[in-house]
């Protein structure tokens, strides 16, 4: 019975939320506010999503976005890794390129596409570097603060052990910054997905946003709603994926922000 | 040469672009195997004596002498445990690889009174259970030396004489030796072979209490007696 009342209460208002939407574009179109071009009802949708997923079309898409995410996702975390480090275990690198990340990170990734385009190609060079961009940023600033905020009566304990830097880095920075490091890679996840859309809207000829955009060229509005939807749903899927592992990494450990 | 010679220690603070004197020429043996308890106000430098003693700062001048090679603990005022660590994990964490030997976690889990919460994490502990882990966590280092800053400030009246009694036991098996800092003059009378007290940053006086036993009681006269010329020290009388 618990259990029960237990996923009443957890799933119950969200599907409330959700169908409360479809009804009330299902009465939009019904009442032919706007025309079908402007916006498809959602049966005509549903039909689209449907042939598009027999097709597989909707797939290859998925998998090419999801693939070109992943890997601009993983330098982005590397590279924001290894500076983040640096500035804790050797303070005084920090001077060295903290200005020149604080520039970056102010410029939009998407004010660099020319630029991109024209040293890279419309390869995958651009779109994985435009990815780069979107999530190295909020990753470093995590991955910065998680490191250079840790307590510092933590790090006399290992002092008082005798750790060396490297032991203090791993036993004690690292396990303390993992909150934080987490939550960069949530965001910086969300932002890659964000901006792979995008690139794949100015330059792609595969993927997602390219989707998008061909079925807007071709005045097929309901394919357009069909990969907002998957975009939406996708993105969704991944975070709530990050969040589960957030959750079990953190386990029993202290109280987390994830759900 | 045994124990820890202190010549002529020295230490002030910068604040607010001012040069502030916390220790002002420290002089004093630390006999080795016994329990030497740093007795003074809130401010007088104790703390700041542990931590130089430590090595978590250096001195402006003066000297620490160490007799023997010698492996340091130190139980801070706070537990300062790993929130992400569970108990058994936490008592290890100054263990590298193979120094822990099979056992001894359970051992020293049974000393402190820990038994039953080896996979329990900090946040899961009440204060008194979480300074028990940060002393399980110094005894599990095998120190020869141990220090203590106000380590059973923060508990009850019950828990602490609890964890007098069996600090008290445990450095009569390990015959180590313990530089314990308190404000509490109780506390001294109860635990030190030694007792020195400071004030203003220098040592005031020492008592020398290693014919007393260690079962003591403190409402003898003897002991009110001692208490009463340490208040007279303390309030400057």
């Amino acid at each position: 019975m618990k259990q029960a009342a237990f996923w009443k209460k957890k799933f119950f208002p969200p599907l409330i939320g959700i169908a409360a939407l479809l009804i009330l574009w299902y009465l939009i179109c019904r009442m032919e506010i706007f025309s079908a071009y402007v916006l498809p009802s959602p049966a005509k949708v549903l039909e689209s999503f449907r042939k598009m997923w027999i097709s597989g079309e909707l797939f290859e898409d998925v998998g090419i976005s999801v693939a070109r995410v992943l890997k601009g996702f993983a330098i982005a975390f590397v590279l924001a890794f290894i500076l983040g480090m640096l500035r804790a275990v050797f303070p005084a690198a920090g001077p060295y390129f903290e200005y020149l990340v604080q520039f970056f990170r102010n410029v939009p990734p998407l004010s660099l596409i020319p630029l991109l385009i024209l040293w890279c190609g419309i390869g995958e060079t651009t779109k994985t570097a435009i990815i780069f961009l979107a999530s190295f940023f909020p990753m470093y600033l995590n991955i910065v603060k998680g490191f250079t905020g840790c307590d510092r009566k933590l790090l006399e304990v290992g002092e008082m052990f005798g750790y060396s830097r490297g032991e203090s880095f791993f036993r004690i920075i690292l396990p303390y910054a993992s909150a934080d490091i987490l939550v960069g890679m949530r965001i910086g996840l969300g932002y890659s997905w964000r901006a792979i859309i995008a690139a794949e809207m100015v330059a792609a000829s595969t993927g997602l946003g390219h989707m998008i955009l061909f079925a807007q060229q071709m005045s097929r509005t309901d394919k357009v709603i069909v990969g907002i939807l998957v975009i939406g749903l996708v993105g969704l899927a991944t975070d709530r994926i990050f969040a589960f592992l957030i959750g079990k990494l953190l386990k029993g450990n202290y109280e987390n922000g994830w759900d | 040469m045994a124990g820890i010679e202190i010549r002529d220690l020295k230490k002030s603070y910068e604040v607010d672009g001012r040069q502030l004197p916390v220790l002002k020429g420290i002089d004093l043996t630390i006999p080795e195997g016994r329990i030497t308890v740093v007795l003074g106000r809130s401010g007088c430098g104790k703390t700041t004596l542990l931590r130089l003693v430590g090595g978590l700062e250096a001195p402006d001048s003066g000297e620490i002498r160490f007799g023997a090679s010698h492996r340091t603990a130190f139980v801070f005022q706070e537990p300062r445990l790993m929130p992400w660590l569970d108990v058994t994990r936490n008592i290890l964490f100054g263990l590298r690889g193979r120094e822990a030997e099979p056992g001894l976690v359970k051992d020293i889990i049974e000393t402190v009174g820990l038994s039953g919460f080896e996979k329990a994490y900090p946040a899961q502990l009440s204060g008194g259970m979480q300074q028990r882990t940060a002393l399980a966590r110094a005894l599990a280092y095998r120190p020869s030396l141990i220090l203590m800053d106000e380590p059973f400030a923060a508990l009850d009246h019950f828990t602490r004489e609890q964890m007098q009694q069996e600090l008290i036991r445990v450095q009569e098996t390990e015959n180590c030796s313990i530089l314990f800092v308190t404000h509490s003059i109780d506390e001294a009378l109860l635990l030190g072979h030694r007792i020195v007290i400071i004030d203003q940053g220098q040592v005031e006086r020492l008592y020398d209490l290693e014919d007393e036993g260690r079962q003591r009681d403190l409402l003898e006269d003897r002991f009110i007696h001692i208490k009463r010329e340490i208040v007279a020290e303390l309030k400057g009388q």
